[in-house]
């Protein structure tokens, strides 16, 4: 079944009885009308190209009731974005058996990045992001990229305080490994990589002075949520965490690092990806109080503790929804997966079918309730053209935007949905799309069938009248991808 | 009587009830604007008041992470920080630049020294709130909404933008410089506000074309986050026609520079955020209160040569700045305010840093300034149950100043109640 022909199964929404105010209805008749100013760039002669499909109501229609529709909103959260082929394939599976492709596919292992055994982890943080970039783009598995990017988000670390990109990278291979494996297992490996030893400082904290920052984040920010421990739980699993070590290099290297003024230093050199160590001479020997009971206590103790506490489950649920379902559920929903991810000790992908399964996942109002991040825009910008050669201009775009790899605002990761919107946001988006179009040499995929395929022909009036008005494919393009449709999913 | 709302109307009513404004609950920061109907924003703006007539502007810098208060004013004296800070207090209290026999500068602060000197700087001690929370993302939340109890959801300055400007149609009232976000201090569900990361990149590629192509295609859009993009569209239009004219007219008077020392590099540029503040207070964009932000505060680790180039960072941009702006002779209208989320813990970890804390002091800097030291000092001998300095000034006694005395806004309706004056303005604004 191809979908660019299939115009009424796919976006034939029901004329639902909808109250619509005398405000509304002025609203909607006062922004049909489309500036002159657009009249030069879009100079051609009206085409059939689309038709509004808001219905005149201030909200979006949603097309959920087709299952292509549904097909299609499930591999825009998650992946970045499908050529045609996908779309073809999936719409063929169906919902399910997508789904079941998404969660039981192992995850593809991106290409070693040669530059990464440089000593010291000193090479260009642009290699590391295009390197990852590529990836996205190319990889048969891209749920699997959409994951490894959530919790690079949540377990998040960032080049300059880590100041090794080797540790970066390992990190990277480690969240894509374990992303759909299970939060006990996880934690361990948060605890112990390299790049977070050195972004939250365990690795310089010890039983006798211990510090801190990774105590307090691995509880507020990676499991729990504030409010849910006390400053001495605090203080205590400081204790209990200490005596972690960046894992040992094979060798040290002399590396000219100033060659005008020949100085030199010594960096470390890794054979191969390894994990901290744990020293026992530098944790802390007694016993603590840690979530209300008191004990000798290691990390393994620690992360058990912590998985015993009823904040945890629904913590990681409710963040996992505000990224694939809704910017803000409702309580029972949240309540009741976190109860399905406790019974399933843990497991991400009985939680992450639970989610994906869920009536809220294709409800009416889950219909274009989250926005894309940066990168997620980005490469579904280069999908939808069929562009794989576009690393450098995605890598480069996204700080604009607010979100550069590798390199988060802070120790919460990056925020979500309503906060990627600003006056500095929306126009580096344009401009993106900008610099795309400009890139495209030779000729463009249609885009009578890109609005189908990527905007489910459900289109406001803006968008409507302005891709009918346009003067050719490329600035029809233009409008596609800089509409507000197309920062949704 | 019947009331005219219809289906979806009433949806996003409730969506709004339910809390689509800061990141509340367990996202933490997650922090975001209310999607707003366009109408409905719309109404509020008609029903506001033409705006304030004072020309004071209000230029308030973050220093994300949590400033180590005690590396920042250093107390010269009290032995007891020798104790708490084996490795850190020495070096710091030899090199300050004394104010007096008790209290010096970080010895970065040269530039800042040199304002003091001139009566241009004011430092309230010990400021801070009651039950401190040490985590930063709440304690970012209670300095951006100015409410220790968590439940006000709008910005400080926000409320001021949408309680006292008419900010419809002069989107540049209030800017974030050097951002791609909007800090939380200047949200509020009313108010229209301006991010600029980068006045050089600030503008539509396509020129004006796309530009406006790009405002046909943002008008009316539906959905829960259609009005955030209609208004962050317009907004950047509009802003981008005025920065055309003031950029043409606008001089730089002072050595801006971020090509500065730092132990791992800046996530933002303090010196260029500060530059554009300049420009667009000196060209008479209508700009009243504006938001700036240096990270890196959050020093766990390494703490010693970390917290000194970030201080000598932020005295080379604000000394920049001042001297730009006395250059245009627009000093006497702006006030300049540091604020941190907390200071950090009196001991010193393992890792050569300090752990979150809590009181910390604050700089104020400008013409409008009567200098000196206010406050109380904390004590480093009575310490409250965490190890942390105890506050004496309540942070929104320093805003409350701010509002009233420098804005001339109503502060008692923006912050829900009355503070402690400090007297830190020369001449306070009547109200």
């Amino acid at each position: 079944m191809g979908v660019a022909s299939s115009t009424d199964e796919v976006v034939a929404a029901p004329a639902r009885a909808r109250g619509i105010t005398r405000r509304q209805a002025l609203a909607a008749a006062a922004v049909t009308g489309v500036g002159v100013g657009v009249v030069r760039l879009l100079g051609g002669s009206m085409q059939q190209i689309a038709a509004p499909r808001t219905g005149g109501t201030t909200d979006w229609i949603s097309p959920l009731q087709a299952e292509s529709a549904r097909v299609m909103q499930l591999l825009r959260r998650t992946s970045f974005g499908y050529t045609p082929s996908h779309l073809e394939t999936a719409l063929s599976d169906g919902f399910n058996k997508t789904l079941d492709r998404l969660l039981e596919t192992p995850p593809a292992t991106p290409p070693a990045l040669a530059i990464a055994s440089t000593p010291g982890g000193r090479f260009p943080i642009q290699q590391l992001q295009q390197w990852w970039i590529d990836h996205m783009l190319t990889t048969p598995t891209p749920f699997a990229e959409r994951m490894t990017l959530f919790w690079h988000g949540h377990f998040t670390s960032d080049y300059r305080k880590t100041a090794d990109d080797t540790f970066m990278y390992w990190q990277n291979l480690t969240w894509r490994r374990m992303a759909m494996t299970d939060l006990r297992s996880m934690l361990m490996k948060v605890t112990a990589d390299p790049a977070m030893l050195r972004y939250l400082d365990l690795a310089t904290s010890t039983g006798q002075n211990p510090n801190e920052n990774y105590s307090r984040e691995l509880m507020e920010l990676f499991t729990m949520g504030a409010g849910n421990y006390s400053e001495d739980d605090v203080r205590e699993g400081a204790k209990a965490l200490a005596g972690w070590q960046l894992p040992q290099p094979d060798s040290i290297a002399t590396v000219t690092v100033d060659n005008k003024n020949n100085v030199t230093r010594r960096l470390p050199v890794y054979s191969s990806q390894k994990e901290g160590v744990f020293n026992q001479r530098r944790a802390f020997s007694g016993s603590v109080t840690f979530l209300s009971k008191t004990g000798r206590l290691d990390t393994q103790g620690v992360i058990d503790r912590i998985l015993g506490q009823p904040a945890t489950a629904p913590f990681i649920a409710n963040k996992l929804v505000q990224h694939f379902v809704t910017a803000r559920p409702s309580a029972s929903y949240v309540t009741a997966l976190g109860d399905t991810f406790r019974r399933s000790k843990y497991d991400m992908k009985t939680l992450m079918r639970a989610i994906f399964t869920s009536p809220e996942f294709v409800s009416e109002k889950s219909y274009r309730s989250l926005v894309k991040t940066p990168t997620e825009f980005m490469v579904h910008s280069a999908q939808a053209l069929g562009l794989t050669s576009i690393t450098k201009l995605i890598t480069g775009s996204g700080s604009g935007m607010g979100q550069s790899l590798f390199d988060p605002p802070d120790v919460n990761g990056w925020p979500n949905n309503e906060a990627w919107i600003s006056s500095n946001t929306v126009v580096e988006r344009v401009n993106f799309v900008t610099a795309v179009l400009g890139q495209v040499k030779g000729s463009l995929p249609p885009v009578a069938d890109a609005v189908h395929r990527h905007l489910d022909g459900v289109l406001s009036p803006q968008t409507s009248t302005l891709l009918n008005q346009a003067a050719d494919e490329r600035a029809r393009w233009f409008v596609l991808l800089a509409s507000p449709e197309f920062q949704l999913k | 009587m019947k009331r005219e709302v219809g289906i979806n109307q009433l949806k996003r009513r409730d969506f709004l009830k339910a809390g689509l404004v800061f990141g509340a609950g367990a996202s933490g920061l997650a922090a975001g604007y209310a999607a707003v109907p366009d109408a409905f924003a719309r109404a509020v703006y008609a029903a506001k008041k033409e705006g304030m007539t004072n020309e004071n502007i209000l230029v308030m810098i973050q220093l994300a992470g949590g400033n180590d208060g005690l590396r920042t004013l250093v107390p010269l004296a009290d032995p007891a920080l020798h104790d708490l800070r084996p490795k850190l207090a020495g070096p710091m209290v030899s090199q300050a630049l004394p104010l007096n026999s008790q209290y010096g500068l970080n010895h970065n602060l040269g530039g800042i020294k040199g304002l003091w000197d001139k009566g241009k700087v004011a430092i309230v001690q010990g400021v801070g709130y009651p039950n401190p929370t040490f985590s930063h993302f709440e304690s970012i939340r209670i300095w951006e909404t100015g409410d220790p109890t968590r439940r006000q959801v709008d910005g400080w300055l926000g409320r001021t933008l949408a309680e006292n400007y008419d900010s419809k149609g002069h989107p540049l009232t209030g800017c974030a410089c050097g951002a791609t976000g909007a800090p939380g201090a200047l949200r509020d569900l009313q108010a229209t506000l301006t991010v600029i990361q980068d006045q050089k990149k600030f503008g539509f590629t396509g020129g004006s074309e796309v530009e406006a192509a790009v405002g046909a295609l943002y008008k009316g859009t539906p959905g829960i986050y259609g009005a955030l993009f209609d208004t962050a569209i317009a907004t950047a239009t509009e802003t981008m026609a005025t920065l055309r004219t003031s950029a043409a007219s606008y001089q730089p008077m002072a050595d801006y520079s971020d090509q500065v020392r730092l132990v791992y590099s800046s996530k933002n540029q303090l010196a260029a955020a500060l530059q554009l503040a300049a420009e667009m207070i000196v060209t008479g964009t209508g700009v009243k209160l504006l938001h700036v932000t240096l990270g890196g505060f959050d020093t766990h680790y390494t703490e010693l040569n970390r917290h000194d180039d970030l201080m000598g960072y932020l005295d080379s941009a604000v000394s920049a700045f001042y001297q730009d702006l006395a250059a245009h002779k627009m000093a006497d209208k702006v006030l300049i305010a540091t604020w941190s989320e907390f200071g950090r813990r009196p001991r010193e970890n393992a890792s050569g840093g300090t752990d979150h804390g809590a009181a910390a002091p604050l700089l104020l800097i400008g013409d409008p300034v009567q200098g000196g030291l206010y406050g109380e000092e904390p004590s480093l001998t009575s310490l409250d149950n965490t190890g942390n300095l105890k506050y004496a000034v309540d942070f929104r006694s320093v805003y409350q100043e701010i509002l009233s005395g420098h804005l001339g806004a109503d502060s008692a309706k923006i912050l829900g109640s009355s503070f402690d004056r400090v007297s830190f303005l020369k001449a306070p604004v009547a109200v």
